[in-house]
This record gives structure tokens, sequence and C-alpha cells, in this order.
């Protein structure tokens, strides 16, 4: 199977973030760059698929400035076996469907037979570009998926959801396909050390826009339909109460609190 | 030089967070001495792909061995540049080991959390298993070398005697009497690391056919668990350290065959016990950087977050200035790490600088250690708060690798040598 995974390089989980001084966006010097987290799993899943599958590829797809590499070669280093760099200025200030729309282009012509993907990415939470790209490739698309089954002859797939109640959903996909991973669907492994030292050595694509046939006009900040006007921080939450006692004192307690102060119950 | 390298970046990241997740949770039950930390350790190298690499590289480095046959290699005490053996550049782990920088990377993480654990890896792999790697004959690596560097086994090297510490050599009391096929050894070896989990004993002992003490040349021999004669003691009690086990060994007429003599007995061994010991001490510096740097980025962060009299207590003078006095010795340390890995790459050996960065970096790491303490307060002395742990541990690295005294005369001795 030839499998595609789309990753997006976001700041570490832990990162204090600062808003530049006109709002325009974030303060990105000293930030750790690490893979997106959802993006982790869809990466593990295609290299679980690809131990089974004998002749499975994996090619990894990130659309980001230069330092996106490091983390592509993450993805070659637990053992993905190309990478593909969408970087060119005029991508700048994409929203997420212009976004979709340079992934799904450069996509286009490698005809994958899956593509994974996290279900959001961590740094702008919007959950829309791997939908997008599905409609861009006019594939069909599994989202917030926790269990994924491909058939032993690779033309379907079968991904569970978990759903409210606790019910999970099950859907049944023909491939090609598009599948964003939720949080559970494995344990992603770690880089190995021998797939650290090869990583460097394993093939990796640098594309601009001219080389992805898309005009300037249609991608980054041009092509956006949203724009975003500013950024703040939200405000500073009030600290949290410990209600002290015992357990039943305090159960009745945090209910009169509910019911009087947050008028909540 | 000062950064590391993109291979060397992500080895740190994913070691950071799998000590950060499986190694950080288990530092009490460690300590504790409740969990078998070699098992722990076997995970780690799995997790990484280490395992199965080194067997495969050192299987090959044993067929080149015996393809080549056996090499003189003498190195002396001091400045001395090694020939540069060409490399499998198509081999990562070769490549790995190579750059000095990925091992202290990885040490320095460990150390971060559980520099005890740190310890038992590396007596294990880079002492007890370098020791054969680089001594040993194709068959003692295969046999010995390759399941103590694999961790399959657990390996001790065994030097210090109870009336022979920092005159180890000199003071040394095992004997090894030859008889037939075998030599018979005799004696008692203290602070072991891993002891009471050893499986394969690199003991240094002196070869005895009679004449004067000092006239004995000392070899080091591999002994096994289960040889009869050969004993250890229960784990030692400590102050620090705590994550590593230490004990005593004992060997009472014990028949060790010929074929486990490392090395051939004419020539002494003595410049290569020196030479593990310089390859121990150019270690020391990339644990304390691991202790130091830990100390203090939580002491950085908990003056930001800690208010008395009204404001972050990182707003007091004193505190600022104990964070810049922590910050010019992180920064030296970790300068001259990157000077050893540096050294260790390019095999240019400087015993004098090996020695007093050991020396240093040992003292920096329990200053700075101390001085985390004496920021986080009261809650500095509370185990929950990792650095009187981190304390307690790097005061071991002022004592094993020979003591600060010792390193520094060494130093000098070098230096005022003509
Ligand atoms: C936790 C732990 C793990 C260890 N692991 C190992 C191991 O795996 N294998 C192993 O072989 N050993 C191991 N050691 C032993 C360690 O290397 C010795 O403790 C160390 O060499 C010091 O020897 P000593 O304890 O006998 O102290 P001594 O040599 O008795 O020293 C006592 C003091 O006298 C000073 N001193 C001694 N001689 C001189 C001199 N000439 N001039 C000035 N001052 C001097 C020393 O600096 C020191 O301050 C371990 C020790 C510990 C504590
Ligand atoms: C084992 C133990 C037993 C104890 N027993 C008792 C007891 O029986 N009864 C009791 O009441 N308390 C007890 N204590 C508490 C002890 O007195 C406090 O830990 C101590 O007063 C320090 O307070 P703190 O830990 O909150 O540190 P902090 O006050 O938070 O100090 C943190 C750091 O900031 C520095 N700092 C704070 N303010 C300033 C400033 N203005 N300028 C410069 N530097 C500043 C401090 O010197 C320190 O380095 C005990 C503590 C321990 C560890």
């Amino acid at each position: 199977m030839k499998i595609g995974v789309l990753m997006k390089q976001v700041p570490d989980t832990e990162t204090k973030i600062r808003i530049k001084d006109d709002a325009s966006g974030i303060v990105v010097d000293g930030i750790k760059w690490v893979m997106n987290p959802y993006d982790e799993y869809a990466v593990e899943e295609a290299l679980r698929i690809k131990e089974k599958k004998a002749g499975s590829t994996v090619t990894i797809i990130s659309m980001g400035p230069k330092r996106s590499v490091e983390t592509i070669r993450t993805g070659l280093a637990m053992g993905a076996d190309s990478g593909i760099l969408i970087d060119d200025p005029a991508l700048e200030g994409a929203d997420c469907y212009a976004t979709a729309k340079a992934l799904a282009k450069v996509m286009e012509p490698e005809n994958f037979d899956l593509i994974l993907c996290g279900k959001q990415a961590i740094d702008d939470d919007s959950a829309q570009v791997p939908q997008m790209v599905a409609e861009f490739l006019g594939m069909p698309q599994a989202m917030v998926i926790d269990k994924l089954v491909v058939s032993d002859d690779g033309k379907k797939a079968t991904c569970y959801r978990r759903i409210e109640g606790g019910a999970k959903e099950v859907l049944e996909v023909d491939l090609p396909a598009i599948v964003a991973a939720e949080k559970g669907l494995n344990e992603p492994r770690y880089a190995s050390l021998p797939g650290i030292m090869k990583a460097k050595s394993k093939p990796f694509k640098e594309i601009n826009l001219g080389a992805l046939g898309l005009k300037a006009e249609e991608v980054g900040a041009k092509g956006a339909k949203l724009k975003v006007k500013k950024y703040f921080l939200p405000a500073e939450k009030a600290p949290g109460k410990i209600i002290p006692g015992e357990p039943e004192d305090a159960a009745r307690a945090l209910v009169k609190m509910l019911r009087e102060e947050a008028k909540v119950v | 030089m000062f950064e590391l390298t993109e291979p060397q970046k992500m080895i740190q990241q994913a070691f950071r967070q799998w000590c950060e997740n499986e190694l950080q949770p288990k530092v009490e039950a460690l300590e504790k001495a409740e969990i078998n930390p070699f098992d722990l350790m076997r995970q780690m190298l799995d997790a990484f792909g280490m395992r199965d690499a080194m067997r495969e590289g050192m299987k090959r480095k044993v067929q080149k061995m015996r393809e080549k046959g056996p090499v003189e290699d003498k190195k002396e005490e001091g400045l001395v540049e090694d020939k540069k053996e060409e490399g499998d550049p198509d081999d990562p782990m070769e490549m790995a080991q190579r750059d000095m920088m990925i091992p202290f990377t990885m040490i320095k993480e460990l150390c971060r959390v559980a520099p005890g654990f740190a310890m038992s890896f590396g007596v294990s792999t880079a002492l007890a298993g370098g020791t054969i790697l680089s001594k040993g004959n194709a068959d003692q690596i295969e046999k010995w070398g390759v399941p103590i560097n694999a961790l399959d086994k657990v390996g001790c090297w065994c030097l210090t005697e109870p009336e022979a510490g920092s005159d180890a050599f000199g003071s040394m009391k095992a004997t090894a009497k030859p008889k037939d096929d075998y030599y018979i050894l005799n004696g008692q070896k203290t602070f072991i690391t891993n002891a009471p989990y050893g499986e394969i004993f690199v003991v240094y002992a002196k070869i005895d056919r009679g004449q004067p003490k000092d006239k004995q040349p000392v070899h080091a021999f591999v002994l096994e668990k289960g040889m009869p004669g050969l004993t250890t003691g229960k784990p030692f009690e400590k102050m620090g350290m705590k994550d590593s086990p230490t004990g005593e060994v004992f060997m009472d007429d014990v028949k060790v065959p010929k074929a486990n003599l490392l090395g051939v007995e004419k020539d002494n061994l003595r410049d290569q016990a020196k030479e593990s010991l310089g390859n121990e001490r150019s270690g020391v510096p990339a644990m304390c950087l691991g202790i130091i740097e830990r100390c203090f980025e939580e002491s950085v962060k908990y003056a930001k977050e800690r208010k008395q009299f009204g404001k972050p207590i990182g707003e007091f003078q004193a505190i600022q200035l104990k964070i810049a006095n922590m910050y010019i010795k992180y920064m030296n340390v970790q300068n001259i790490v990157y000077r050893l890995a540096w050294m260790g790459s390019a095999k240019k050996r400087d015993m004098a600088f090996i020695c007093a960065s050991k020396a240093y970096a040992a003292q920096a790491a329990i200053e700075v250690a101390m001085e985390a303490i004496q920021i986080f307060g009261g809650y500095g002395y509370m185990k929950e708060y990792h650095v009187e742990k981190l304390l307690r541990d790097a005061k071991l690295l002022e004592l094993g690798a020979g003591t600060t005294d010792i390193n520094l005369l060494t130093t000098a001795r070098i230096l005022l040598r003509d």
C-alpha cells in the first residue's frame, strides 16, 4: 500500500505562548517545535500498516517553513520512507482552505491508497484541513478515528469512532480515503537510534509554489477565506478552590457552592 | 560546535520523552529497590531499537576482527592522538558510537531524572562492556561483550578493594595464581556497582608467580556468576545513587579458565585499567550536566512561581545572584561536555583535561544542587521536589571514578611532567 501522512509542526504543548505586540500572531522565538501529537498517531498507524503489508511505503507530507524539515525527519526516524515539504513564502498566512488546497495538489499525483492525518493540529485547533483535503481529492473521509482496520485486499477500511453516550460508530470506507486519528488509535513509538542515524539519507523533497502548479493568488493569505484580525490570550483564570474535610462534608459543601455561588445546578 | 546537530537533537528529544514518561514515575520504586533497574534498561534499549542494532553491529565487529587477526593497540596517559580506524558509514550504530555527543546526550538526559540508573547502565555497558570490547579477542567479545552491552546480562567492573581505593593498583591484594589451564583467583572487591545483580564480572587481580607484590602484573579476568567460590554480598545502604545497586564481590579459590584472561599475559594491564578510568572520567561531566541542567531549570521555574513578601522570590537579589552563579556553572559544564565530545570523536586524548573536567563538574553539580535546595526552601528538602535526590546523587560523583583530590593530583602530575 502507498500511504501518505499529513504532518504539521507545532509548538511543544508546554510552550508558554506570547502574543506579538501588534497582535498579528504569536512570538515564535525560543519555541520548541514538535510533531503535532495527533499526527504522531497517524505516523504510527501508517507504520503498523506498512509492517503488516509487505511492500508498503509511507510518505510524510508537510506544509510549513524550512524548520519543518526536522519534524519530517523525526517521522523518517520512526520508520517512514520519504518526506515532502511544501515551502514557499507565498504560502504564508494560509487558512485551512488554502492549506488543504496546497496539500491536495501535492498529493494528487502520488496516488496514495490511504491518507492518514491527525484529527486536528494543537496550535490552531481548527480540525478542518483533513475534511477539506478529502473534498479537494474527492475521497471518502473518516474523522476522529480511534481504531482502524484495513481489509486484506487493501480495498476497504473499517473505522471506529467514539460517539456520545460511550457508544461506537463504525464506518466503512472504500480506499483511497482519508482517515484522521484520535488519541487512543495507538501508542506511538519513539524514533529509534538507528532510524535517527539513517533519517538524513532517506528521500526528501522540497516543493515550492512553481513546482506545485498553483498561483500565488490561490494560496497563502491571498487564497485564504478566513482573515485573522488579532490574537489575544484568554483572561487569566481565578485559582481553583480546594474544599477540605471528610468526603461527605466536602461533597455537601461542593453542592452548596455549585448551587449558590456558581448557580449551575 | 556548541549546538546539537539534528540527529543529536532528535536523540535528546526522544530520550527526554522516554525519561519523563517511563523513568521519572519509577524513580521512587527504583530508589527503594522495589523494581529491577535492568528490566527497565532493557525496555529503554528496546524502545530505541538499540539492542538489536548493538547485537548486529557487534556481530560485524567480531567478524571483522576474525578476518583481520589481533591488533596491538597501546595508549599512554597524556595527550595522544589515536590513529583513526576506518568506520563503516552504512552502519548507523557505528555512526552513533563515533559521535561522542550521542552517548553524552543520553547520559545527560538520564541523569536529569535518575543518575543512579544512568550509572548502573554505564557501568555494565561502557565500563565492563567497554573493557571487554577494547581488550578482548573475538571470542571474548562474542561471549561476554555482546550480552553485557545489550544487557542480556548484567556486567560489573571490579577494581576497588576494602584496602585499595585511591591506590587501587599499588595496594591491590586480589591475586590470580596460574595452575594448569586455570588461574586460581582469591580476594575481595568492594563498592562494586551492579554486584547484587551481577552476571559477568570484569575483575582486576595481580598475577602471582611467587614474585614480590610490586612486581606482580595486574590483569583483568572475566568471571561468571555461578563459578564455584564466587559470591556477592547484600546490597549496601547508601546516601545517594540508591537507584544503582552496589555490593561486594568475594573470590575464594575461583578456578578461572585461561581463556578468561583479557589481553595477553605479558603486557601489564595497569595502563588499560587506567584507560577505562579515563573513559569513565570523561563520562562523569555528562552525568553532572544532567543534574545541573535539571536543578537550574527547576530553580528558575520555582523562582518565578514562588511568592513571598508579596512578590516572586526571583525578584529578590539574593535569589538572582544564586541563579546567575548556577548558570555560570551550567554553561561551564555544558562547554566542557561539548569539548569532551569533540575530543572523543576526534580521538584526541588529553588526560589532564579529562581529570580536571571531572573534578570541576562534580563539584559544580554538588554546588548547583545545594543552591537549588536553598531556592526551594523547605520544599527542596522534601523528596517530592526531586532536587534533594539530585544532591544526594551528585555527591557520589566526587568519589567514584577517582576522588576529586585524586583527579586534581593526576591533573597536576601531568601538567608538571617534563
Ligand atoms: C556508589 C559507589 C559505586 C562504586 N562503584 C565502583 C565500581 O563499580 N567498581 C569499582 O572498582 N569501584 C567502585 N567504587 C569505588 C570508588 O571508585 C572508590 O570509592 C574510590 O576510588 C575511592 O576509594 P576509597 O573509597 O577507598 O577512598 P580512599 O582511597 O580511602 O580515599 C579517602 C580520602 O583520601 C583521599 N586520598 C587518598 N589518597 C590520597 C592522596 N594520595 N593524596 C590526597 N588525598 C588522598 C581521597 O581523595 C579521599 O578524600 C564505587 C564507589 C561508590 C561509593
Ligand atoms: C524538616 C523541616 C522541619 C520544619 N519544622 C517546622 C516547624 O516545626 N514549625 C514551623 O513553623 N516550620 C517548620 N519548617 C518550615 C521552615 O521554617 C520553612 O521551610 C522556612 O521558614 C523557609 O520557608 P519556605 O520553605 O516556605 O521557603 P521560602 O520562604 O519560600 O524561601 C524560598 C527561598 O527564597 C528565599 N527568600 C524568601 N524571601 C526572601 C527575601 N525577602 N529576600 C531574599 N530571599 C528570600 C529564601 O531564603 C529561600 O532561599 C520546617 C521545615 C523543614 C524542611
